[in-house]
C-alpha cells in the first residue's frame, strides 16, 4: 500500500500514520526538528490532499494519499496545483456542523479523562468524550461553554454544562544548537516507532538536563553532545526529561468555572533552564537571539515577546515553545511568566471548516419586495432591510414627488403600541417634548435622546385615545428602540403594555400635490389634515392613515397589516395610473427630505450630537421636569459649542458625501448629505463645522459654499400642509 | 414537505394574569412568547380582563408544518440550544442566525418565521419556500 510523498510513492503498513511511514521511508515529514508524533508539535506538518499544515502524525496513512512537504526556509512557497483562482474555481463542498449537548463534556481519554468521566455518570449526568484516537481533534473551548471539534467529515459543536479538560502532559523538546536537525526524537516518539517495527539504526538517549548540542551532516543528526563535553554518536537522538509541560492550551481559552482542568493538565510543572541557544519556535523558527532582539527593544512581557517575536503563534500555538518562552522571560524578567493567553483555534482549519454553520446578518425583505423587482427596482441594504434604491429613473421619482404623486415603501420603519394607565408618564420621561398636550386623533415628531443628551432616533408620536399610542422610529433604530422602550419602562415601573408592529404592519406612503386625490379615488373621502391620523378603509384595505411629511410635500403613510400591502400597492397603483403615478427609491427620498432640511439619524448625526448641533432645540422642551437627557442637557446647555450641523448651497454639482468642509487651509467639517436640488437650481448640502468660530462662507470641493438656513425648499411648509 | 403557509393570529399583549386567563375563540394554538405577551394561531377574538390589553391581528407570521422525522432531518443540526421535553412546547431562538419559534406537538412541528425571513429560512435551511 503506497501514497505519494512530494509525487514519489511511498510504501506503508496498515496502521500507520503518514509520519510513521515516511520515517519508516528513511525521510522526515518535514525539513527536520524534534519529532514527538503526538500532536504536540507542527514538526510533521505538511500539506496533505491539498490541506497544509496538517499534522502528518495524526493522519492516517491510505492508498491516494497525496502528501507534500511544505517548503523549506528560504525555498521558494508551494506552488498551488492546479492554479487557483477564486472566480473560476468550483467552491469546495460545505462543511456539515452537527450540534450534540451534554451535561458534561470531558476532553480526553486518558487516565484522567476516564476518571472524569466515570465519576460524572456515577452522578447521573449525561456524558460525552472527546477523545483524539477516536478522531475527535478538538479545536476550541468558547464561552458558553462551547466545545468545536474537527471530525473526518464534519465539524461538531458540543453545548456542555460543564466541560473536563484532560488533555494531559506533553514531553519537552530540546532547545539547543542543531535542534533542527533530522533524526531527533522524544522518548514517545521513539517508543511508538519502534512498536511499528521501524528501524532508528544506531540511537543515542540523553536527558535534557545534559544535553548541550548536536552535531549532524547534510541536515541529519550525526551526535549528541553532552554538558561535559563527551559525545554520542548516532543516527537517531532520543530525548528524554524529568518533566512534562502541562497541555493546558484549551483551558486557557476561557475563564469559565465550569471549564476545569484535571490529571497532569491541570499539574505544577518546573520550568527547564532557559534557553541559551538554538531555535525555541520551530513553527517560525524563532531563535533565542531573535527573543533576546525584540527583549533587548522593550518588549519585556511574554506577551509582549510572543507578539513581537511571533514565537507561539505557529502551527502548535506553544506546544513546544512555550515551557522555553516561559524560563526565557522568567530568566530575564526575575518574576514567574505564566502561559500567554490561549485562544481557539489549537488546531488548523481550513476556510470551510472555520465558516461552518457561520451565517451573515439576514436582511429582511418588505412585503412588496417583488413588487418593486417587478417595477424594475434596483433594491440595496439599509437598515437591516431589502429597500429599493430607486426604479432606473431617480430624476423621474424626484418629480414625481415634487409635481404629480408617488409611492414609497416605508415598511421598515420601527413601529409600535404603547398602552396602560402609565403611558403617558412613560413617554412624557422617554421624549424630550411635551405628550400629554397631543389630543386624540394628533402626532407630534419628536427626537430620542439617551441619558447623554445625545440623539439615538427620531419619529412621530401618535396619540389614539386617552391611553394608547402609536410610536414610530426609523427603520435602522427600531429594533434599538425597542429594547430602549421596554428597557425604561421596566426600570420605572409604570405600568404600560407594548407591542412591537414593525413587520406586521406595512406602510405605504402616499406623497406629491396629487396624493390627496389619489386617496380620493381609492375612497378616502376626508384625508387626514397636517399632523392629523386616522382608522380608515383605503381601498377596502383597513389603514392607521397618518398625514406628514419627510418629502416635503402632503404625504399620507398608510400603516396596514403586512398580508394586504400587495394589494394595497397594486390598488394605489393602478387607481392612480392617470395621474401618472410611480414609485420612488431611498434615493429620491434622500433627495427629498435633503431640500427639506430633513437630518437622518446616523447618516448626519454622529454618537454624541445633542439637539443643538443639530439645531433642533425646538423639540426639546427643558421646562419639563424630568426627561432621558434631560440632566445632562441642562448641564451643557450654558457651555460654549464647537461642534454644529449647517445648511450649505453652491453653484455648480453637488460634491461627494463626506467631501471636507474647508476654512482657509483648515479643514473644520465634512458634508453629510448632497444633492444637485432641481427645485432650487444649486447644490444643497448639510454639514458639520467643528471649530469656532462658526464660518459663513466656506470651500468645499475647491468651491465657495456658503451657510445657508434649512429648508432649502418651501420654507414655510405649505405644500407639506397643503 | 410543504411550503409554508400563512398563519393568521391576534397578538395579545397584557399583564401576565389576564394573559394567564384569557379565552380565545377558534381552534387555536397560543405561543406564550413573552410573559407578557401572546401569539393565538387561528383566534378570531380574545377575552381578556386587561382593559388596557392590546389585542391586533397579525398576518406576518409564516409557518412550515414539519414531521418530526423532517424537523430531525432538516432543522434540528441548525439548533444551537436544547429543546424543551414536555409536549406541547413551544421554543424559540436563533436559528442560523434567524429568529425562528418552534410549535412542537407529539408528532409535528411548526416552524414560524416572521414573512420578511422566509427567504432567509429558505435559503439556509433548505426547505421550501
Amino acid at each position: 500500500m503506497r501514497f505519494a510523498l512530494d509525487d514519489q510513492p511511498v510504501d506503508y503498513v496498515d496502521g500507520d500514520s503518514v509520519a510513521v511511514a515516511v520515517l519508516r521511508a528513511g525521510q522526515h515529514p518535514q525539513h527536520g526538528g524534534t519529532l514527538c508524533l503526538t500532536g504536540d508539535c507542527g514538526n510533521c506538518s505538511a500539506d496533505v490532499d491539498g490541506v497544509p499544515f496538517t499534522r502528518t502524525c495524526l493522519t492516517p496513512a491510505r492508498p491516494g494519499l497525496r502528501v507534500r512537504r511544505h517548503p523549506a526556509v528560504g525555498a521558494p512557497p508551494l506552488r498551488l496545483d492546479p492554479p487557483a483562482n477564486p472566480v473560476t474555481s468550483p467552491s469546495q463542498p460545505e462543511v456539515r456542523v452537527q450540534r450534540v449537548h451534554a451535561d458534561v463534556a470531558v476532553i480526553g481519554a486518558g487516565t484522567s479523562g476516564t476518571a472524569a468521566a466515570e465519576e460524572a455518570r456515577t452522578a447521573g449526568r449525561d456524558v460525552l468524550v472527546l477523545d483524539g484516537d477516536a478522531g475527535d481533534d478538538v479545536v476550541g473551548v468558547y464561552p458558553g461553554p462551547m466545545v468545536v471539534v474537527r471530525r473526518d467529515d464534519h465539524v461538531l459543536h458540543v453545548h456542555a454544562h460543564d466541560v473536563v479538560i484532560a488533555t494531559g502532559a506533553a514531553e519537552l523538546h530540546p532547545v539547543c544548537p542543531g535542534n533542527m536537525l533530522r533524526g531527533i526524537l522524544t522518548a514517545g516518539a521513539a517508543d511508538l516507532l519502534r512498536a511499528r517495527g521501524v528501524d532508528l539504526g544506531r540511537t543515542a538517549t540523553i536527558d535534557l538536563a545534559d544535553l548541550a548540542r548536536f552535531d549532524g551532516a547534510d541536515g541529519r543528526v550525526t551526535a549528541v553532545v553532552r554538558h561535559d563535553g563527551t559525545s554520542e554518536p548516532c543516527d537517531t537522538a532520543i530525548v528524554t526529561a524529568a518533566t512534562r509541560a502541562p497541555r493546558d492550551l484549551l483551558a486557557r481559552m476561557v475563564d469559565d468555572p465550569r471549564v476545569r482542568v484535571v490529571g497532569p493538565a491541570a499539574q505544577r510543572f518546573d520550568l527547564p533552564p532557559a534557553p541559551v541557544d538554538g531555535v525555541v519556535c520551530p513553527c517560525s523558527k524563532i531563535t533565542v537571539e531573535d527573543l533576546q532582539g525584540v527583549w533587548d527593544k522593550g518588549f519585556q512581557h511574554i506577551e509582549l515577546v510572543k507578539r513581537a517575536a511571533l514565537c507561539g503563534t505557529g502551527t502548535c500555538q506553544g506546544g513546544v515553545c512555550m515551557p522555553h518562552l516561559r524560563a526565557f522571560v522568567t530568566d530575564r524578567s526575575g518574576e514567574p511568566a505564566a502561559p500567554f493567553t490561549g485562544r481557539p483555534a489549537s488546531r488548523q482549519l481550513t476556510i470551510a471548516e472555520a465558516a461552518a454553520d457561520v451565517h451573515l446578518d439576514a436582511f429582511r425583505r418588505t412585503a412588496l419586495h417583488h413588487e418593486h423587482l417587478a417595477l424594475g427596482a434596483q433594491m440595496d441594504r439599509f437598515g437591516g432591510w431589502w429597500r429599493p434604491w430607486h426604479y432606473g429613473d431617480a430624476m423621474r421619482e424626484y418629480w414625481a414627488v415634487r409635481e404629480g404623486v408617488s409611492l414609497g415603501d416605508v415598511s421598515t420603519l420601527g413601529k409600535m403600541i404603547v398602552t396602560g394607565p402609565d403611558v403617558v408618564e412613560a413617554l412624557e420621561r422617554l421624549y424630550p417634548t411635551t405628550i400629554a398636550d397631543i389630543r386624540p386623533g394628533r402626532s407630534r415628531y419628536v427626537l430620542l435622546l439617551n441619558e447623554r443628551g445625545h440623539v439615538i432616533d427620531d419619529g412621530m408620536v401618535c396619540r389614539e385615545d386617552e391611553h394608547r399610542f402609536v410610536l414610530t422610529f426609523t427603520s435602522g433604530g427600531a429594533a434599538s428602540a425597542e429594547a430602549w422602550v421596554r428597557d425604561w419602562v421596566e426600570t420605572w415601573n409604570l405600568d404600560v403594555r407594548i407591542m412591537d408592529r414593525t413587520v406586521s404592519l406595512g406602510a405605504i406612503n402616499v406623497t406629491g400635490p396629487l396624493a390627496g386625490e389619489l386617496l380620493r379615488r381609492v375612497g378616502v373621502e376626508e384625508p387626514p389634515r397636517f399632523l392629523q391620523h386616522r382608522h380608515l378603509s383605503v381601498a377596502g384595505v383597513d389603514c392607521h392613515v397618518m398625514r406628514l411629511s419627510f418629502t416635503g410635500e402632503a404625504s399620507f403613510e398608510l400603516h396596514h397589516p403586512v398580508a394586504h400591502s400587495v394589494e394595497l400597492w397594486r390598488a394605489l397603483m393602478e387607481a392612480g395610473r392617470d395621474l401618472n403615478v410611480v414609485p420612488h427609491g431611498l434615493q429620491a427620498l434622500f433627495a427629498l427630505r435633503l431640500e427639506k432640511g430633513h437630518v437622518i439619524i446616523g447618516m448626519d448625526t454622529e454618537l454624541d450630537t445633542t439637539p443643538r448641533r443639530i439645531g433642533m432645540e425646538w423639540a426639546v422642551k427643558m421646562d419639563k421636569p424630568y426627561f432621558v437627557g434631560r440632566t445632562s442637557l441642562g448641564r451643557t446647555e450654558p457651555l460654549p459649542d464647537h461642534r454644529r450641523l449647517f445648511g450649505y448651497t453652491m453653484e455648480g454639482p453637488a460634491p461627494v458625501e463626506g467631501a471636507p468642509i474647508s476654512v482657509g487651509n483648515r479643514i473644520v467639517g465634512h458634508v453629510t448629505s448632497s444633492f444637485t436640488s432641481p427645485a432650487t437650481g444649486r447644490a444643497v448640502m448639510l454639514g458639520w463645522q467643528k471649530h469656532t468660530p462658526f464660518a459663513d462662507t466656506v470651500t468645499i470641493d475647491g468651491r465657495t459654499a456658503t451657510v445657508t438656513p434649512v429648508p432649502f425648499y418651501d420654507p414655510e411648509g405649505s405644500r407639506a400642509r397643503a | 414537505m410543504r411550503a409554508p403557509e400563512r398563519l393568521w393570529a391576534l397578538r395579545v399583549v397584557s399583564t401576565p394574569e389576564a394573559l394567564d386567563h384569557a379565552h380565545y375563540e377558534g381552534d387555536v394554538i397560543v405561543l406564550r412568547i413573552a410573559n407578557d405577551e401572546a401569539i393565538a394561531i387561528g383566534a378570531v377574538h380574545a377575552e381578556l380582563t386587561d382593559e388596557h390589553a392590546i389585542v391586533e391581528v397579525e398576518s406576518t407570521f409564516v409557518g412550515w408544518d414539519l414531521s418530526l422525522a423532517e424537523f430531525d432531518e432538516i432543522v434540528h443540526r441548525h439548533v444551537e440550544w436544547p429543546l424543551p421535553a414536555e409536549r406541547p412546547a413551544l421554543a424559540q431562538g436563533l436559528v442560523a442566525g434567524l429568529p425562528l419559534k418552534f410549535w412542537i406537538d407529539h408528532d409535528r412541528v411548526l416552524m414560524i418565521s416572521s414573512n420578511g425571513l422566509v427567504h432567509e429560512v429558505v435559503d439556509r435551511l433548505g426547505v421550501p419556500a
